[in-house]
């Protein structure tokens, strides 16, 4: 019998050099794997570079093993990108790693502008509906009657407004290509979310327009649930409030 | 002097524009802006400009966006540049910062406007503490160019620039509106500066980098980014051994008439040409007075203001804000001279257009001299 | 039946449970005397027979300290999975 290998951590996966330690089934490692993923899929590890920005996404890029600016300032990723695909002239695949505060609180001009410009670039949103990092606070994806540091008696809408749902937001942008939101609660969905990170990396190799994965992704620490049970409040409490799926898929943009 | 390697042409040009002629000569194919008066000129000579020399420009959404996309594009190694006035100047406070950490070169040119922030459209030099100080998260150093003269608005772009690589560092060139709106004769030139080393840091793709290695960049390198620093404080000594050497070989500055003089003015940007003028009129009637024009605002010429202090002179700061400079200028002299101040209260008139005039300074030299 | 292995490196692993969760046959358990250096609860692979090499637990695995081997009769040659570290 011969024994060999079948699964590990991915090609272009690497150890995080961060003394920051993951929490346990913090799923920031799954969003960076199903990346590596992608991108060893694509045959594009040695043309992309990866830029994420303040939270715990940002130690996603510590994980990676393709160029990396590690923790951008907050809400600017998609910014700092812009400036190195331009420098670069389109060459590179040039991937935003934002966390949802990074993304569409202090980064919402950003994102949306980039999206204005139809700036190819692929954003990737993980969704923990909390700022992780800093100890669970609101974020703008928390769900209503949600318990975060800052919304002690669950998220009020009078008060604390309402979740943002991004890639809904980014269909109407004209240079927008590819919009979806996956999640890794399940096997499933893990594939499923692969499909779509690939696709989304795909509309910038064909440099047809800006593509958004959201990944909705499980924080055990602050939701103070253990892991497993954190994949039934995905499942449960989430996937209603976010729907996974496609929002956009263009072929071309004219 | 300057190292002259190709020389074009001889055109009129305002103070604006000749930093884009700068900028391309030195090799920048990269421009991120905004609109701000009183620097619209300089986006609007990119816009027209890069497009056709191979290059690329983008007007953002805002400011802080611009600095944050020179976070990006410097880090890709290319050379890359912004121009903004002090309300656009304001918004780049932590991206300067960030680019200082990162260590990542770029250059950045403020247009001065009255203050505070919006305060006028036209002129001021109220940002000089801003710019010579930092206003980002604290702890880090820009070396600071002040052009007085459209010649040199070129010159000291091209300059920033060599100096921004050199110390991998961003470099401010602080101009006014006067100077980004009048217009002189301009040599377009290619000045030299000498070699500079490969930028292997800068990020490209894994698959461009001879030793396989991936290249990676933060501007968190000491809160949890340990790749090329041992600790946060090797790092942080890293940081302070580079300005100590900015501040040992880069301090730049120019005197006139200060051998046999009893009053020494200080001046820089377009106070400074007002303070000729004047020095002119007053050496007529006689009186012994010489300028001392700082051309590097960081690194400051403390040295050469100590001489003159030792040399029993007093001094007549001129500058247009309530008084900044002035206070760099005391550090230097140490209490060994008096330092007096002619400010922008002085203007010849009260509305924003009102500017500090040569027969005014030639006032305040007569009273000193 | 093709049989399969799993290795689970101790110095990645946090015992966050995904594995035993994902484990469509059962294949692997906390037992709860088991600690990793960090002090972590640490999974044990104890079903040989059962385990199909599906890799379910590596990829749902957020800290990558899984590996995954499948055992095939000798001479077949298999192709090296490409997705292997």
């Amino acid at each position: 019998m011969e024994k060999i290998k079948v699964r590990g951590a991915p090609k272009s996966w690497q150890r995080s050099t961060s003394p920051l330690t993951i929490c346990p089934g913090c799923q920031h490692g799954v969003v960076a794997e199903l990346l590596c993923d992608a991108v060893d899929e694509l045959g594009i590890q040695g043309n992309t570079i990866v830029i994420s920005g303040i939270g715990c996404a940002g130690i996603d890029a510590f994980m990676v093993d393709m160029d990396a600016f590690i923790m951008c300032p907050h809400g600017r990723t998609c910014d700092v990108a812009t400036g190195i695909k331009r420098a670069l002239f389109g060459k590179p695949i040039v991937v935003a790693l934002q966390g949802d505060g990074d993304c569409i609180a202090i980064g919402a001009g950003s994102l949306i502008s980039a999206a204005l410009r139809g700036e190819k670039i692929t954003v990737i949103m993980a969704n923990n509906a909390n700022y992780g990092t800093t100890g669970g606070q609101l974020a703008p994806t928390t769900l209503l009657d949600q318990v975060t540091s800052t919304t002690p008696e669950g998220r009020d809408p009078g008060l604390a407004g309402y979740p943002a749902h991004v890639p809904e937001m980014l269909v109407p942008f004209r240079g927008v290509a590819y919009a979806a939101r996956g999640a890794v609660n399940t096997p499933a969905n893990y594939q499923r979310t692969k499909r779509y990170l690939k696709a989304a990396l795909q509309k910038q190799i064909d440099n047809i327009g800006l593509s958004f994965v959201e990944i909705l992704s499980a924080c055990p620490a602050n939701w103070h649930r253990t892991p497993v049970e954190c994949l039934k409040w995905i499942e449960e409490k989430m996937i209603p409030e976010y729907p996974l799926g496609e929002f956009k898929n263009a072929d071309r943009i004219d | 002097m300057l190292r002259v390697a190709k020389m074009s042409q001889r055109i009129l040009a305002q103070g604006n524009t000749a930093i884009g002629y700068g900028a391309v000569n030195a090799g920048c194919l990269h421009f991120f802006g905004y609109p701000i008066t009183p620097q619209n000129e300089v986006i609007e000579w990119f816009a027209r400009e890069l497009p056709k020399r191979g290059g690329s420009f983008l007007q953002a959404q805002c400011e802080t966006a611009v600095i944050n996309m020179l976070l990006g594009a410097g880090s890709a190694g290319v050379r890359v540049m912004t121009s903004t006035s002090s309300p656009g100047w304001a918004l780049m406070q932590e991206g300067l910062s960030a680019l200082a950490n990162a260590e990542i070169p770029c250059v950045v040119v403020l247009v001065q406007r009255g203050g505070p922030v919006q305060g006028t459209t036209q002129h001021g030099q109220m940002d000089y503490l801003s710019a010579t100080r930092g206003g980002g998260g604290g702890g880090y150093r820009d070396i600071v160019l002040a052009p007085a003269s459209v010649q040199e608005c070129s010159d000291l772009v091209q300059l920033a620039f060599y100096l921004a690589d050199k110390y991998r560092n961003p470099v401010v060139v602080l101009s006014d509106g006067l100077l980004g709106q009048m217009m002189e004769p301009l040599e377009v030139r290619t000045l030299d500066f000498g070699p500079l080393p490969e930028k292997d840091w800068a990020l490209k793709g894994l698959a461009l980098h001879k030793d396989g290695k991936r290249r990676a960049l933060s501007c968190l390198a000491g809160f949890c980014f340990q790749e090329v620093y041992e600790s946060y404080l090797d790092f942080i000594q890293h940081l302070d051994e580079k300005y100590r050497q900015m501040a040992d070989s880069e301090v730049r500055y120019e005197t006139y008439q200060t051998d046999d003089a009893h009053l020494l003015v200080v001046a820089y940007g377009y106070a400074a040409r007002v303070s000729l003028e004047a020095i002119n009129m007053a050496r007529d009637e006689g009186l012994k007075v010489g300028l001392i024009r700082p051309i590097s605002l960081w690194p400051f010429p403390s040295e050469a203001i100590r001489q003159g202090a030792t040399r029993g002179g007093d001094f007549l700061v001129v500058e247009d804000s309530l008084g900044q400079l002035v206070e760099d200028v005391r550090l230097s002299v140490n209490g060994q001279a008096e330092v007096h101040l002619l400010n922008m209260l002085s203007r010849h008139m009260r509305t924003p257009a009102g500017m500090i005039l040569p027969d005014i300074v030639l006032e305040g030299i007569r009273k000193l001299a | 039946m093709t049989r399969g292995e799993i290795s689970i490196d101790e110095r990645y692993c946090l015992g966050c449970g995904y594995c035993v969760h994902f484990c469509a046959r059962g294949c692997i358990v906390i037992p709860g005397d088991r600690f990793t250096t960090m002090g972590y609860l640490l999974p044990v692979f104890i079903n040989l027979e059962r385990c199909n090499a599906c890799a379910v637990c590596a990829w749902m695995c957020p800290h990558q300290a899984i590996e995954v081997y499948k055992y095939v009769e000798s001479g077949q040659n298999e192709p090296e999975d490409i997705s292997s570290g």
